[in-house]
């Protein structure tokens, strides 16, 4: 060992050779010096002793049984994507309540069955609107159930007429509409009710995205998600409605667009 | 993601659990939280999983990897938490291992006048506690030690040097109220 090492270069080292992590040359210089000098020699098994002390006062700790089940069962909830409605395990419910709840129900528990990560991440703004809007004050910015108030209520407020359509005949009334901000722009957000339950209908102008029929995205937190792109329009629906009857709703949507777009089409013939 | 994909991922990172536990607990001196961050750590590195694999890594890189996620959420938990934390500090109930930092005077007097090796390293700053975990009760390597805290080797010497000289003094002077 040289001379002109420091005592703190020589503690280094000598936690090196106590983990094993010393560069053999090193270790052997180091053991010849441990030999000759009895003040590195009585440091050496200070460590040593210290080592032993730890791992006898500091256990190395079991997970709990608890946590342990409650791993596994969100695991496979996350991942499988199960279609009973998920359950939010007790401990998370804090978690939510104490952080931005909205960014975890986002980022935290997708089902990652996802398989683009453009649509993971629509999905995961598209559902944090949806509960956002359903905290008090947050539904509507203008509450009507005539189609006739609420389409022109969005012009000058978005660069798009979106249209808007009553179903109360069919069980789903307009409640309102309002603006929301959606995949970096500002899209049009509708609101229908069903019973108890309201859907939140979010649409913007389709941009090169294929046509599509409307097909499910994703349920999390209890909550279905749907989408699908019309020749104008990229729709997304997401409600707790049961998913056959948030179908239903897709079609009526679906249907009353098509309605409304063959004039145009026609008159686009010669 | 395919049920052979959760598989995999239970295979691999699963195992781990006791060792996620281990640091988170020891790192938030807390069992509630603990638990609270390893179920999140599990969760994101669920989500992450696929470029973890990129890595081609076998079960031992699982727990290196894993024990990385869940020092980061706890980190970004006790940022998050901090105002309440300060709020909460003295709450027997919930942090009664924890009222060592502010009254050690009462912990000693409480101990039969000796601070055990445990309340050391619970005063520890959690940049040394965490290096102590991590090769005296895991046993990594450092190299795999500064793949979790994202420090250099050299970095993690000095830290786990001075973590230890911190525990020894801890220990000696222990030593000492026992022989008076």
């Amino acid at each position: 060992m040289e001379s002109n090492v420091t005592h703190r270069e020589l503690e280094l080292q000598l936690d090196a050779y106590v983990d094993g992590e010393l560069e053999p040359e090193d270790a052997r210089d180091l053991e010849t010096h441990l030999q000759e000098c009895a003040d590195c020699a009585r440091r050496h098994e200070a460590r040593v002793a210290l080592s032993a002390a730890i791992r006898e006062q500091i256990p190395a700790l079991h997970a709990p049984d608890a946590l342990r089940g409650r791993v596994r069962a969100t695991l496979r909830n996350v991942a499988g994507g199960s279609a009973s409605r998920p359950v939010l395990p007790p401990i998370a419910g804090r978690w939510l309540a104490l952080a931005a709840s909205l960014a975890v129900v986002a980022v935290g528990s997708w089902r990652l069955a996802l398989s683009r990560a453009g649509e993971d991440a629509l999905a995961g703004q598209v559902l944090a609107s949806h509960v956002r809007s359903l905290m008090p004050g947050h539904l509507t910015d203008v509450v009507s159930s005539d189609q006739h108030t609420v389409k022109p209520w969005f012009n000058g407020r978005l660069d798009f007429s979106p249209p808007v359509y009553d179903f109360a005949g069919r069980g789903f009334p307009l409640i309102g509409g309002r603006l929301d901000y959606v995949g970096g722009r500002p899209v049009a957000a509708l609101v229908y009710g069903r019973r108890q339950h309201l859907v939140n209908v979010f649409l913007w102008p389709a941009t090169r995205e294929s046509l599509s029929d409307p097909s499910p995205v994703a349920t999390r937190q209890g909550y279905h998600l749907l989408r699908w792109t019309t020749p104008e329009y990229a729709y997304w629906v997401v409600s707790d409605l049961g998913v056959a009857e948030l179908h239903d709703f897709a079609q009526l949507v679906q249907q009353a667009d098509s309605a409304a777009t063959i004039p145009a089409a026609a008159r686009a013939l010669p | 993601m395919e049920p052979s994909e959760l598989e995999r991922f239970e295979a691999i990172v699963l195992p781990h659990l006791d060792a996620a536990y281990t640091l988170a607990r020891y790192l938030t001196r807390n069992d509630h939280d603990a638990q609270d961050i390893v179920q999140d750590a599990y969760l994101r590195a669920l989500k992450y999983f696929g470029g973890f694999r990129g890595g081609g890594a076998d079960a031992r890189d699982g727990r290196a990897w894993l024990l990385a996620i869940v020092r980061n959420t706890a980190y970004t938990w006790r940022r998050r938490h901090r105002a309440d934390a300060l709020a909460t500090e003295f709450d027997e109930e919930q942090h009664s291992d924890a009222v060592a930092d502010h009254h050690p005077a009462a912990a000693l007097e409480r101990d039969g006048a000796r601070e055990s090796l445990h309340q050391a390293l619970d005063r520890l700053p959690p940049e040394f506690r965490e290096v102590i975990v991590l090769r005296e009760l895991e046993g990594l390597s450092y190299k795999e030690i500064g793949d979790v805290t994202g420090v250099p080797i050299g970095t993690v010497m000095s830290r786990l040097s001075r973590a230890r000289r911190r525990l020894q003094e801890a220990l000696s002077a222990g030593e000492k109220w026992r022989v008076t």
